[in-house]
């Protein structure tokens, strides 16, 4: 029985395989109608299947690097805690492996069902992908992903480096997906084209190769990698607030304290380079066809951009929170201080970025010529300035320059759903419309990663001079930690929701039109309802896994059967 | 506690008040109210003492509730925006693929199935008097008449007003997104176009449209030179729609207006 149930993800995924390769052969063969699937409609279904899709593979792509770096660390700080939150991790990736391959699968099925002209023609402009290179990749990534998983006991010690090995080649694989992947994803935004040529005149003659390069191909692939690192991040955290909230020992409660605080910062990390790679990815759409640019920024879907502020305005204030809180159980935390020029800075930083960014634009090197040096002025110039303020002082003066640059971020240029019928009564008078410019909303999301960073370096100054009471934190951190989880996947669901809505009433943008009813943007409103669902089912699946994968009764199963073998056996019986 | 939301009201009051001064829409006074709202909560939650560790059911309870707390305030938020009407859109769209939809496998197929509906309804209307005769009652010729209007109409861009077309195809292709016309649309993002019946011909005003790259407007040189209004008109519209569009707006000569000179190239 023990033995099926750890066999059973293997075979769900073999099978969801097989469900996936089924459509390309099934493509062959034209003229199917469609199905008119009920309650949802066709297009909202392949919407949640597609989005649960890509929240399961974005956090089986995302946490192999993430337990891989921990393992890293782990292993060259010689600390055990990284290695078994790796561990325990990998166990969760190894259930949720399955589950993307069950999605993956009823995605393709669902949207044969729906549109199965479209899905016919897609197939077939990728049929090596479909048929033979996601497969095959697919095929690699479960035995690495299971060698990796059950290897990790075998190779430790010296044989560590091996392991780790193993773990990165699994990521390369892993990455290798995602950038195939991307191809056809990236395709139906933003085809190859020339100027001059007609879409379906080009696309006659393009290879596989031009398919896949597409403009926002890769923009979109890096966005999706960092956006992946700090979604599997921000998972890992989430896990670790419910251990926490489940500990029954003082010690597992420290575990699980230190477990979030590390996951929640290598989401930062990856969280501080998202709302770059995502001004690249839709500079790059912009360039591909402009009329996308007013379409996003200020017609039908200028309102999905105004909640996107919002939520990510909340996710920084949330990281800050928990930073805070971190700080706050560290013993000789009142006595740290930093350089008067930080709270100078923070103060001049969005005033001043905002007139950068309204006279050099970016890419002008002058831009960065002016920030860089104000920004940097703290940690270069501090020892020539005497004076010191509190590092609490500090934190809190980064949240009132955090709040403001988040109503900046969130001003639009008028409280209407399209630029196009806007009055002069709803919309931003002459000389207040800079703060609902490109410029501002740049600024804002400077000025939120500069105090991140600001942050994270005065907890760094403070862990060196306090003690840290690991298990100690205050107990409302954890529901920080669910919030984070929560906000970040409800970002990527809408913003999900944005990239496909972006392609109008097209299923290929200029190529393949969608002639069904539902080729049109819905509303906010709609959208918030079912991204919200979607969010909900994914984090109540993620629960369950974990339970399922960490209950404590293996844990102890494991020890006592640990204990059994003696060491010499251990290490000489593999 | 109070100190703070004393603060805050304070703030807020001031924001609002300069705002309000300066003639800024009542909905951004609220925003950044709300704003201050927001940031007295913040400095509530950075002061205050810690909360107990909880444990078993009462840790399940609050992990559920908070979570009831953040859905409601997350559907709540999107839904309190202001909402765009799928309606606009859908007509648009509904023109915009109508010769396409009818020349595809679809479109063919709904004519078939129309058709098949007419056929129906036209046996079903023969029963109908068969049964009446069949009894000797008075036919009451009103049923369903033979509905010889059952193919779709192909009167569109075709006939009719070309002045009307032009300007139907000036909405259908969201032109006013980026140009200026009759005081409507336009961000600064391409030239307002009042004038530019007196600048260019109708000829080439439909180059333009064609084969964006054929003229450049003075001033808009960065936009020309990255290519910022697209290149696919001639995809989207038939030469008789291209025409109309370029002949209604090359009725516009209103010289009051300063459209920029467009340069040939």
């Amino acid at each position: 029985m023990k033995k099926l149930w750890h066999s059973l993800p293997t075979l769900v995924a073999f099978v969801a395989l097989c469900l996936c390769v089924a459509p390309a052969a099934y493509a062959q063969e034209l003229g199917a109608s469609s199905v008119n699937l009920p309650y949802t409609g066709n297009r909202t279904a392949v919407w949640v299947v597609a989005q649960l899709h890509i929240l399961f593979a974005a956090f089986i792509l995302g946490a192999p690097i993430f337990v891989v770096i921990a393992e890293w660390l782990g292993y060259r700080k010689q600390d055990p805690r990284y290695d078994r939150m790796a561990k325990e991790v990998t166990k969760v990736t190894v259930i949720l492996f399955s589950l993307t391959a069950v999605t993956g699968g009823f995605f393709i099925f669902v949207l044969l069902a729906a549109y199965p002209e479209f899905t016919t023609w897609f197939i077939n402009q990728f049929y090596i992908v479909f048929a033979v290179l996601y497969p095959a990749l697919f095929i690699i990534e479960t035995i690495l992903m299971y060698a990796y998983l059950y290897t990790w006991d075998v190779w430790k010690g010296e044989k560590k480096g091996r392991h780790i090995a193993l773990g990165i080649v699994l990521n390369l694989v892993c990455l290798l997906i995602l950038f195939v992947i991307n191809g056809p994803t990236s395709f139906m935004n933003t085809p190859p084209k020339a100027e001059g040529v007609s879409p379906q005149d080009f696309l006659a003659a393009a290879t596989l190769w031009d398919k896949i390069a597409n403009q926002s191909w890769f923009p979109l692939s890096l966005h999706r990698i960092d956006g992946n690192v700090a979604f599997g991040g921000f998972i890992a955290g989430m896990i670790a607030s419910y251990m926490y909230m489940g500990s029954k020992t003082q010690e597992e409660r420290a575990y699980y304290d230190w477990m979030g605080f590390v996951a929640i910062w290598i989401a930062v990390g990856g969280s501080l380079l998202q709302p770059f790679t995502g001004l690249l990815l839709a500079y790059e759409m912009c360039d591909y066809d402009f009329s996308f640019c007013p379409y996003m920024m200020a017609d039908q879907l200028s309102m999905f951009f105004e909640v996107q502020g919002m939520m990510i305005g909340l996710l920084f204030l949330a990281i800050n929170y928990y930073s805070w809180l971190s700080v706050k159980r560290i013993e000789g935390a009142e006595s740290v201080r930093m350089t008067i020029l930080a709270p100078i800075v923070l103060v001049a930083i969005l005033p001043v970025t905002m007139w950068v960014m309204n006279v050099y634009w970016i890419p002008d090197p002058m831009s960065l010529a002016i920030l860089l040096p104000l920004v940097l002025s703290p940690f270069l110039l501090a020892k020539l300035v005497p004076l010191t303020v509190s590092a609490r002082t500090v934190i809190k003066i980064g949240f009132i320059v955090m709040l403001v640059s988040d109503a900046v971020w969130l001003t639009p240029a008028g409280f209407v759903a399209t630029g196009t019928d806007m009055p002069d009564e709803l919309s931003l008078p002459e000389g207040w419309d800079y703060l609902a410019s490109m410029p501002a909303k740049l600024s804002a999301i400077i000025v939120l990663v500069f105090i991140t960073v600001v942050n994270y370096v005065l907890y760094n100054r403070t862990i060196k001079q306090g003690t840290i009471h690991w298990g100690k934190i205050d107990f409302v951190s954890q529901f920080v930690l669910i919030f984070l989880a929560f906000v970040s996947t409800w970002i990527m669901s809408l913003m999900g929701a944005v990239r496909s809505l972006l392609k109008k009433y097209f299923h290929a943008y200029s190529l393949v039109s969608d002639f069904t009813a539902e080729s049109f943007t819905p509303t906010l409103s709609y959208s918030a309802w079912w991204i919200t669902g979607i969010t909900v089912s994914f984090l109540i699946i993620v629960t369950l896994a974990a339970m399922v994968a960490l209950r404590p009764s293996v844990s102890k199963v494991r020890e006592l059967e640990g204990r059994a073998v003696p060491v010499e056996a251990k290490s000489t019986g593999t | 506690m109070f100190k703070k939301l004393i603060i805050a009201l304070a703030v807020g009051g001031v924001v609002i008040a300069v705002a309000h001064s300066q003639e800024v829409p009542s909905d951004f006074q609220i925003l950044w109210g709300v704003f201050a709202m927001i940031g007295a909560v913040v400095f509530m939650l950075l002061d205050a003492p810690p909360l107990k560790t909880m444990n078993g059911g009462k840790s399940l309870f609050a992990v559920l509730a908070f979570w009831a707390v953040v859905i409601t305030v997350c559907i709540a938020g999107a839904s309190l925006l202001p909402q765009f009407d799928p309606e606009d859109e859908r007509e648009k769209i509904n023109k915009l693929l109508e010769k396409q939809r009818a020349a595809s496998q679809q479109g063919k197929a709904e004519e078939l199935i129309a058709r098949a509906k007419a056929l129906d309804e036209q046996v079903k209307a023969l029963e109908e008097r068969l049964k009446t005769l069949g009894t000797g009652q008075a036919v009451v010729a009103s049923a369903a008449p033979a509905p010889s209007d059952a193919k779709p109409s192909a009167a569109s861009a075709g006939g009719g007003d070309v002045m009307k077309v032009g300007e139907e195809q000036w909405q259908l292709q969201e032109c006013y997104n980026c140009h200026k016309l009759r005081g409507e649309g336009g961000k600064k993002r391409g030239p307002e176009l009042d004038n530019i019946g007196t600048l260019l011909t109708v000829e080439e005003i439909q180059e333009k449209i064609a084969n964006p790259k054929s003229f450049m407007a003075e001033g808009y040189e960065k936009e020309w030179q990255k290519g910022v209004m697209p290149d696919k008109f001639k995809d989207l519209m038939d030469p008789k729609e291209m025409l109309a569009l370029a002949t209604w707006l090359g009725s516009f000569k209103n010289t009051a207006i300063n459209t920029p000179k467009p340069i040939k190239k």
